[in-house]
């Protein structure tokens, strides 16, 4: 949104530097993104008086101009009477002019800050020097109007710069108004005034106009047509009102300062009529539309008759725009009898349009439920400066007196008269609020010290009425336009904001002095971090999102995913079960950049549509841990247990326990879905068998659709399940006597699990009663054999006494006996 | 068409049976068909093109299954309870030095361990919740505008990806209330992920990191949040720092206000460089009431940030995007 100072400056007295005044606002009242400086725009535009203008023969359209500028221009040709020639081809174009004139070197304004300024000079044209060029009011950038060049009226001096005709030595504010969505008076430069003085510290006073007591000057009281408003839906509009206009000079221009100040905001001028409404807008935030007060009497069978009502269902409306749309209840319609004529708020239709026809209009004046507008909004894709101040709030109060002065502007600008009386349709007048609140109160809430005087003077500043009701308390009267202030808060908010909140001693919050522990879980996972940067990992975070075909190459059910519904990118469609497929994308990309050796893992929550809701009703939210490890050169050893390894690395280092067991299910769960569960193996908790997780590589079908290397493998656990695993032993004393080891080769069937040899030889060390520790050693498997050695070591000691030989045998021959049974092996 | 369809039944057997089945696009057969088409009178050409379409199409889908079968049988067990293959040794862990955590993980860590010291316990945020903690008990009414800034994300069901870690505002509160109410306080800030469906760029991503703190207590108030923000952002960057604010609108807050810092010289700035970083506000009565607090008894503040700004400020990344990017040459900068 542009704020014009100059504008502002008809309002308020402006006190300082416009950037000490801009730095001021972004603390007190909104960021002000840039300070636009229109001067340098203009600075060169001169008004000049057009002496002479003559045919050129042989053009049908260029004239030979001579100028005065009143002799200001530097550095330029004159004729011997102090005249300047200037070759302009505008058709209306005559002597004794006051026009226009932009010098050599002077950028055209139109063009000013484009990437393509024109940067004007003195050049032939038709055997004769032009120098500059005398310019319209579009080559102005002030309006639309290119039929001929802007003639001023004939008061103004020649030489006096067109900065100071128009006011445009002026500096424009570019307000970031997204954080001023509650402030709809802001939204109107005469609200946005009295926060300016006010933040000054200065009293303001509203224009008089508008305050709706003031009565509608005499001459205006009409009663040659009749107009009838009714509001049938009164929660969809607080207050309707309209009058009808006779025809005025339709085409006849607003003044030129107008006009002026209205393109500098970004509103083309247009015509008086329309130039008034856009005018009133920008002044107060109160729009006004406008009808053909005939064609709505036609559409309503001879009377006219303006109902306000909810849209319905089936019902269809051609808008301005050329759009037919469908209404819904929740659309709030303009109705000539019982024919929608307007999208309320947002945009008029067809049927009652203004065109060159037009004999008589009507002007409305009124507000709208917002939330009914945003929706309608949202559903219809409008986007105006209207709809933009009507989904702020306006208060019903400024409908009148907005009107009012429509009805006085357009008379003024357009000769058009008043024909009708002001119909008005106000079931619920609002009432004015009063709030209750102790000059302690504001105090405590903000940290300060400020006295009753201040408060007061703060909230009168901006027109509020404040009452004191003895001992600190105050009752404040709030203005009618300030309907975002119904609670003590919305008070503490005014004192600290206008009196600046950077002037509030920042102190520390008190509390007791209870320790804060940190989180067990958040602790846990700082130690799988850190193990696994030390394993040589490295931490990725990866998006929550991901596109449907991830989950499809994965091996993962779609219909378990909670599917977004408004991306904006189609990569962004499900929410991802597991972390693994967002990894297995990583390696290839990785990969191809030349890094050959590497681990990914991602510590981040999941989402499934099988774990269901919790009890708040919203989805089960599963923490997980899950890491890709690659080689592109073939290592010895299958990929798998580089994985297991990491896992194990992982689990030492928090000191826990887990056990791996062939995966025997396949692809029922979305954890296990991309693993080739001949090559991996589940990882569950000891104690109770609870699946902690999935280690090991990938089916071919996702190693083909996600381009990975031939060695790679990976895991993924959920986290509070391995969080939950049981830990290893605790401490036991050292033994003062000295341990015995053995190594025990077994020869065991090539398809004999390793862990059988394990069990067997634990539950045989179960029954002695030494400590006791087995280390595997080897594992070997002869080219073709169907058989393979596996090599333990046993460790063995006593804490009373020093082992002797029998001993340690007997211990060997149980282990050897147990495995045998076991497994059939054979002692080698 | 009988042609083609003997054709069809033949080449299907032989992939079924073959151990090399893409050879067969290759047979002589189909490419028999294939030349059939310029014999044919142009009338008939379109609807033969079309068959033969089919087929290879066909012909190609069964080559896939079969791949995927042969493939399948080649896959050869492991014994996965083994510590390491047969013939092999232990594998070896990656050189240590490749080892990186991610700096937004990092900075987390010590963001919260800053306002773990400072008496805020730390919880993370939810990454799916509901219109009820994301807007409804945080003062947004149905359709307010303000929603519009959020440009959230929606499933199936109605459920948002929260659009800021306010989303456990209300958790907090209501978790707090007993302790409040034993004449203690709230002391809580919430960290993760938060989502906006927009385009991304350097500097804009749908995907990022805030983090929230609440402070309730009995006489919470503006001058002690400003106290309080100031002496984290000190303790972060270990130096004196200047402050100042802007009014802001938050609908959960009232007074609500953006909060900045001066520049530190740690990030090479200069008196009169102000960083934004926060949104803040004394927490707005309705969202108090909604967790079952009497404002009348208790005040608080709140506020919220992102955590990747600090990090690019920290480091001087140039690109919002490698944070979620995976790339090694990215993440191994934070060795």
């Amino acid at each position: 949104m542009i704020v014009s100072i100059n504008w502002l400056k008809q309002f308020t007295s402006i006190s300082m530097p416009i950037d000490q005044l801009a730095t001021l606002i972004g603390a007190r009242l909104v960021e002000i993104e840039e300070v636009i400086d229109l001067d340098a725009k203009y600075k060169d535009a001169l008004v000049v008086k057009v002496v002479s203008a003559s045919k050129i023969e042989g053009s049908d359209h260029l004239n030979l101009v001579m100028i005065d500028d009143g002799g200001v221009t530097a550095d330029i040709t004159r004729d011997d009477n102090n005249l300047i020639q200037v070759v302009c081809g505008a058709p209306n174009i005559q002597s004794n002019q006051t026009v226009v004139w932009l010098p050599p070197t002077s950028v055209v304004p139109k063009t000013y800050g484009t990437a393509e300024p024109f940067v004007l000079d003195s050049r032939q044209l038709r055997g004769y020097i032009s120098n500059g060029m005398i310019a319209s009011a579009n080559e102005l950038d002030l309006s639309d109007d290119h039929e001929g060049i802007l003639v001023l009226s004939d008061d103004i001096k020649a030489g006096t710069k067109l900065t100071a005709v128009l006011s445009l030595d002026d500096q424009l504010l570019d307000i970031e108004n997204k954080s001023l969505t509650h402030r709809p008076d802001c939204f109107g430069i005469i609200g946005f005034a009295r926060e300016v003085a006010a933040i000054q510290g200065q009293n303001f006073t509203t224009p008089e106009w508008l305050d709706s007591k003031t009565p509608l000057s005499e001459r205006m009281v009409a009663d040659e047509v009749k107009l009838e408003v009714a509001i049938d839906n009164p929660e969809m509009s607080e207050r309707y009102l309209a009058v009808v206009m006779s025809e005025g000079n339709g085409g006849r221009q607003s003044p030129i300062f107008i006009q002026s100040y209205l393109s500098r905001v970004g509103v083309r001028p247009i015509n008086a009529i329309v130039d008034v409404t856009n005018y009133l807008m920008m002044l107060t935030g109160q729009p006004l539309h406008a009808f053909d007060y005939d064609k709505v009497l036609e559409l309503s069978g001879g009377k006219a008759e303006i109902h306000v009502r909810a849209g319905q269902d089936g019902e269809e409306l051609l808008l301005l725009d050329g759009r037919t749309i469908k209404l819904t209840v929740d659309d709030i319609v303009i109705a000539a009898g019982d024919k929608a004529i307007a999208l309320a708020g947002a945009m008029g239709g067809q049927q009652t349009a203004i065109d060159a026809t037009t004999k008589r209009i009507i002007i409305e004046s009124a507000t709208f439920n917002l939330y009914n507008l945003r929706s309608t909004q949202m559903r219809h894709g409008i986007f105006s400066e209207a709809i933009t101040r009507f989904t702020k709030g306006q208060p019903a109060q400024l409908a009148l007196p907005v009107l009012k002065m429509a009805v006085q502007l357009m008379h003024d600008w357009s000769g058009a008269a008043l024909i009708s009386q002001i119909a008005e349709a106000y079931p619920n007048p609002s009432q004015e609020i009063k709030i209750d609140f102790t000059v302690d109160r504001i105090n405590q809430t903000l940290g300060s010290k400020y006295d009753e005087k201040t408060i007061t003077d703060t909230l009168t500043n901006v027109e509020f009425e404040v009452e004191s009701l003895g001992d600190g308390a105050l009752r404040a009267t709030v203005p009618y336009w300030r309907a975002d202030i119904h609670i003590v808060e919305d008070i503490v908010e005014e004192i600290g904001r206008l009196n600046g909140f950077d002037n509030v001693e920042p102190t520390l919050a008190e509390r007791d002095f209870t320790a804060v522990r940190p989180s067990t879980f958040d602790g846990f996972r700082g130690k799988v971090r850190d193990a696994l940067v030390r394993a040589g990992a490295n931490e990725v975070l990866t998006y929550s999102f991901i596109h449907g075909d991830i989950l499809r190459k994965s091996g993962q059910d779609l219909a378990n995913s909670y599917r977004i519904i408004n991306s904006i990118s189609p990569d962004l469609q499900y929410y991802r079960q597991t972390l693994t497929p967002s990894l297995l994308e990583l390696v290839h990309p990785n990969t191809k950049q030349g890094y050959a050796d590497f681990a990914l893992f991602e510590i981040n929550k999941t989402h499934q549509k099988q774990t269901g809701l919790t009890d708040e009703s919203v989805p089960v939210e599963t923490d997980m841990l899950a890491l890709v490890v690659s080689g592109k050169i073939k290592l010895p050893g299958a990929a798998y247990y580089r994985a297991k390894r990491l896992l194990d690395f992982v689990c030492s280092s928090l000191g826990v326990e887990v056990e791996y067991l062939p995966m025997t299910e396949t692809k029922e769960q979305a954890i296990s879905a991309p693993f080739e569960y001949r090559r991996s193996a589940m990882v569950v908790n000891k104690q109770s068998g609870a699946l902690i997780g999935v280690v090991g590589e990938y089916t071919k079908a996702v190693s083909k659709a996600f381009k990975l290397p031939d060695y790679i493998a990976g895991f993924e656990v959920y986290s509070r399940e391995l969080f939950a695993a049981p830990k290893l032993g605790g401490y036991k004393p050292l033994s003062r006597y000295p341990a015995s080891e053995r190594d025990i080769c077994f020869q065991v069937d090539a398809n004999t699990a390793y862990k059988s040899v394990i069990d067997a030889t634990n539950e045989a060390l179960s029954t002695i009663t030494l400590e006791t520790q087995v280390t595997p050693v080897d594992i070997y498997r002869a080219d073709g054999s169907t058989t393979k050695n596996i090599t333990i070591r046993v460790k063995l000691t006593a804490h009373d006494h020093t082992l002797i030989g029998d001993e340690v045998n007997q211990a060997v021959n149980k282990i050897a006996d147990a495995v045998k049974t076991a497994t059939g092996a054979k002692v080698i | 068409m009988e042609i083609v369809n003997d054709v069809r039944d033949n080449l299907l057997a032989q992939i079924a049976a073959s151990d090399t089945p893409r050879d067969v696009l290759k047979s002589a057969n189909l490419k028999k068909l294939y030349s059939q088409i310029t014999t044919l009178p142009a009338a008939e050409r379109g609807a033969y093109g079309k068959t033969i379409n089919e087929l290879k199409l066909e012909l190609e889908a069964a080559i896939n299954l079969r791949e995927q079968v042969l493939d399948d049988a080649t896959v050869e067990p492991l014994d996965v309870t083994a510590p390491w293959d047969k013939n092999a040794s232990v594998a070896d862990l990656l050189p240590t030095e490749f080892g990186s955590q991610h700096p937004l993980t990092t900075e987390l860590d010590n963001i919260i361990d800053i306002f773990t010291r400072m008496g805020f316990e730390a919880i993370e945020s939810r990454q799916v919740d509901d219109d009820q903690h994301m807007f409804a008990t945080l003062n947004f009414h149905e359709n307010h505008p303000a929603r519009d800034g959020y440009d959230t994300f929606r499933t199936e069901e109605g459920f948002i990806p929260p659009a800021h870690t306010s989303t456990m505002q209300n958790r907090i509160l209501k978790a707090g209330k007993a302790k409040l109410e034993a004449g203690g306080q709230i002391a809580a800030i919430s960290y993760g992920r938060v989502y906006r469906n927009e385009d991304v760029d350097a500097t804009h991503e749908h995907t990022f990191y805030q983090c929230e703190g609440v402070f309730v207590s009995k006489g919470a108030n503006l001058g002690q949040m400003l106290g309080t923000l100031r002496s984290f952002f000190e303790t972060y960057y270990g130096q004196k720092l200047k402050i100042k604010t802007q009014p802001g609108y938050f609908p959960f807050v009232e007074p609500g206000l953006e909060f900045a810092i001066e520049k530190p010289a740690a990030l090479g700035g200069k008196p009169g460089e102000w960083l934004e970083m926060l949104g803040c506000g004394m927490i707005h009565p309705n969202v108090l009431k909604a967790a079952g607090i009497d404002p009348e008894v208790y005040r608080g503040f709140a506020w919220g940030g992102g955590v990747e700004r600090l990090v690019m400020l920290k480091y001087g990344i140039e690109d919002l995007r490698h944070f979620e990017s995976g790339k090694l040459a990215f993440l191994r900068k934070f060795l």
